[in-house]
């Protein structure tokens, strides 16, 4: 990911709306795609990263260019995210302990299955495989956008490529153990 | 080396992430001999290509919302709304339909569309293996149909998630039909009232009178909206006559075999049950639809229709909600309340009579003198044939309307149609063709046909549609008969069929030799149940194949000489194994996408499901 001038960064933030809105461009794709994916939900994606660029624009005049800017808005749009979930449990009221049942055999290399898997795994799990996965970051990236120490982002990330593994083989077994 | 040391190796080699003191032989050493962890390393490579296999297309464009929701420091103009929250600067993104369900049918455990297309391996009961071609012999023998029926439809969501409607359909051979519904206990006139009579047609339909901020509920006399059409050329197919309610031609057409449900009493009259798909029985749910606002199914519906025995007349038609994520998404994103398997649309048929007299007055125009809208179609009845007359017209078919359409700056055309009863002939031809693209409106597929000495046709619409271009004439055959039928009308038209101009759209239209030779290892489906040979064609080293089946039932094949896959098009690829090989599905575009023998495949279709698309898929051959 091609990092933006510092001029731009400096333009949308001193209230520059067209420099801005070049940012929002710049990043809507991966932002709305690891959002996608972290919330298993196209249109929720769309209103969380609607909501994630509005506090990126809110602290912009706060970006420090200490850190990456592309790291910097992750975690923002990580956190906006995060919260949606967080508020989705709250209105459910319930927290699923077991994982979502899988779609039946013939489809289950097919469009449900990869939502569905993501969805059975602990969000910390979930969040470090998304940043690896779609958005392509390195492990030394992803600490920073979670704020834990990289020891923890490869643990993170083995734990989830283990549970995913998990589930599909689980669901291979029932399967073969069905007749 | 232990497995879980092997697995968080591969899990840091796939990141890049590997420290540079570990020993990768000692690793290659394990997993060559572990099949476990080279499972598990397949897997991983299998979500990350699920997970990276996406672009920017569907990606919706969020900045223009954003920046309209944020307030500029320093401006003054606050786009702050009346409840003091920042207001939304667009509509939410309307969710496009998603037409591909990759689900398993709810009914039955079995998938529908699969077993219709051919591939399943169900048994299917004798009585149904005949009945496409039942359905086609049967129109010949139905003069006429009175029938009341009951419609419910379900997934609604106010009123109880229900509505319903009763109805009646009259018929009278060959091109008469009045529908009418009402809500049941309804004190009014009839909700709709559609009345098709050779050249004229009405519809009174009940206006949306609910009183608006800024309109006035209407008033009791205003509260029918009455249309009247003039100058309908015979058997239009551009308006309304439903003669799919009558009997489902073109559900079956050219030959499908569907999975049968059995027999049972239905109205007093034995009838024959089917299981196939709402995109395969379209003409009819569009015919049922007229003018009565009817909601949404989807193409993957699974249906269960049940025609009369004898005379193969639509007698219970139940559509069911398919199962799937994608389903439920364009359910919820119409409104809908659908459960998987539920019953979304019912339609069954309470008293019928088949070929009993009918009283003329069943066809009468409203009682409204004046109609609200007045349209002229613009066919003008003549004496005499107006255009080409076949020399070998099925039996029995003797002439019916002829005429003229004179249009506005338009070619003047002529019409001329043939009848045994039900079953119909037309030929429609024009001597100022302006050119650009075959005469006829056969769509975008189109593949050629040989006439023999009548030279070359192209066929079109599941082969219900011939059109050829002839030296100063351009004339399009169509009618309720069989393809053989058609082909011998076409040929006898006097009329010698040329391949259309280089700049015309069709032609690219191309045989199958000259796609093997543009594309090496071409695929093709052989010998599908209930489709024809495909429509071929080759423009830039990239071969298309578009197959079309029963109602909208249809698939397009496309390959490139290109070996790897152009970067998805869309936000919903995923990963998905076909024929053997690493490729990606997207649901939006109902694509499945791979690589074979050094060449891009692409297999998409918006009417079946991903397993019937990969059942599909499998079947594929060598050309």
């Amino acid at each position: 990911m091609e990092e933006p001038e510092p001029a731009l960064i400096r333009a949308a933030a001193a209230g520059d709306i067209a420099a801005f809105e070049r940012l929002v461009r710049a990043f809507q794709e991966p932002v709305w795609r690891f959002l996608r994916r972290l919330l298993g939900d196209a249109g929720a994606a769309e209103d969380v990263a609607q909501e994630a660029f509005l506090r990126v624009f809110r602290r912009l005049p706060s970006f420090s260019f200490e850190a990456k800017f592309s790291t910097w808005v992750f975690q923002i749009a990580r956190n906006a995210g995060v919260d949606e979930l967080r508020s989705r449990r709250r209105r459910l009221r319930l927290a699923s302990l077991t994982p979502p049942p899988r779609p039946r055999a013939a489809v289950a290399e097919a469009v449900a299955e990869i939502d569905a898997a993501l969805a059975s795994l602990p969000v910390d799990l979930r969040e470090a495989i998304l940043l690896v996965e779609v958005l392509g970051l390195r492990y030394r990236e992803v600490a920073r956008v979670l704020g834990v120490p990289e020891g923890t982002v490869k643990s993170r990330v083995f734990s989830a490529r283990s549970r995913l593994h998990r589930w599909s083989t689980a669901d291979e077994e029932r399967a073969s153990g069905e007749v | 080396m232990r497995c879980d040391d092997a697995r968080a190796a591969i899990s840091l080699r796939l990141d890049g992430e590997l420290p540079g003191d570990l020993d990768v032989r000692e690793l290659e050493g394990h997993t060559d001999a572990c099949a476990e962890c080279t499972g598990f390393e397949r897997h991983a490579e299998r979500v990350r290509a699920a997970l990276r296999f996406e672009a920017v297309g569907a990606v919706p464009d969020l900045a223009p919302a954003v920046v309209a929701r944020q307030q500029p420091p320093g401006t003054s103009g606050r786009r702050v709304a009346a409840d003091g929250r920042a207001p939304r600067a667009t509509a939410p993104r309307p969710r496009r339909p998603l037409v591909v369900a990759a689900a398993l049918a709810a009914i039955a455990g079995m998938a529908a569309g699969a077993a219709f297309v051919g591939l399943g391996s169900e048994p299917r009961s004798p009585a149904a293996a005949d009945l496409p071609d039942r359905v086609l012999a049967a129109q010949t023998g139905i003069d006429s149909v009175d029938a009341g029926f009951r419609l419910v439809e379900s997934g609604l969501a106010g009123g109880g998630g229900e509505r319903r409607l009763d109805g009646r359909l009259v018929y009278a051979a060959p091109e008469s039909l009045a529908l009418t519904l009402r809500a049941p206990g309804s004190r009014d006139d009839d909700d709709l009232r559609l009345v098709v009579d050779g050249e004229h047609w009405w519809q009174s339909t009940v206006r949306a009178c609910a009183p608006l901020p800024d309109r006035a509920a209407c008033t009791d006399g205003a509260r029918r909206w009455v249309r009247s059409v003039r100058g309908r050329e015979p058997f239009s197919e551009s308006s309304p006559v439903p003669l799919e309610l009558i009997n489902p031609v073109d559900g079956f057409n050219p030959a499908s075999t569907p999975t049968g449900l059995g027999i049972r009493t239905i109205a007093g009259r034995r009838a024959v049950g089917v299981v196939v798909t709402a995109a395969q029985l379209a003409a009819f749910l569009d015919g049922l639809s007229v003018g009565s606002h009817l909601r949404a199914v989807h193409p993957s519906d699974p249906v269960e229709l049940w025609l009369d025995d004898e005379h193969l007349v639509p007698l219970e038609v139940t559509v069911r909600a398919a199962d799937g994520v994608d389903r439920a998404r364009w359910a919820s994103g119409l409104g809908f309340t659908d459960r998987p398997g539920a019953t979304v649309l019912d339609f069954t048929v309470t008293s019928v009579a088949i070929n009993e007299p009918v009283a003329a007055r069943a066809f009468a125009a409203p009682a409204r003198e004046a109609p609200d809208e007045a349209v002229d179609a613009g066919f003008r009845p003549g004496k005499g044939p107006a255009g080409p007359v076949p020399s070998d017209l099925p039996e029995g078919f003797r002439p019916y309307r002829s005429g003229t359409i004179r249009g506005t700056g338009g070619p003047t055309i002529a019409v001329d149609s043939w009848t045994d009863g039900r079953a119909w002939l037309a030929v429609r031809s024009t001597r100022d063709w302006p050119g650009g693209r075959l005469f006829g409106g056969l769509g975008p597929s189109v593949r050629t046909i040989d006439l023999g000495e009548a030279g070359i046709g192209y066929v079109s619409d599941g082969g219900r549609r011939i059109a050829l271009h002839g030296d100063g004439r351009d004339a399009v055959v169509s009618g309720s008969v069989t393809a053989d039928e058609l082909r011998a009308a076409a040929a006898g038209l006097g009329i010698t069929g040329l391949p259309v101009p280089r700049s015309w759209a069709e032609s690219a239209t191309a045989t199958v030799a000259e796609a093997t030779d543009a594309v090496a290892g071409l695929l093709v489906a052989r010998d599908l149940d209930g489709f024809g040979p495909p429509a071929i064609r080759v423009a830039d080293g990239t071969v298309t194949q578009v197959y079309a089946g029963a109602g909208d039932l249809g698939f397009t094949l496309v390959q490139s000489g290109v070996d790897h896959l152009a970067p998805p098009a869309d936000g919903d690829a995923v990963g998905v194994e076909v024929r053997g090989a690493a490729g990606r599905y997207s649901a939006e575009r109902g694509q499945l996408e791979w690589v074979e023998g050094g060449a891009a495949v692409g297999l998409s279709s918006h009417t079946l499901t991903l397993p019937d698309l990969l059942a599909l898929a499998a079947e594929l051959e060598p050309a």
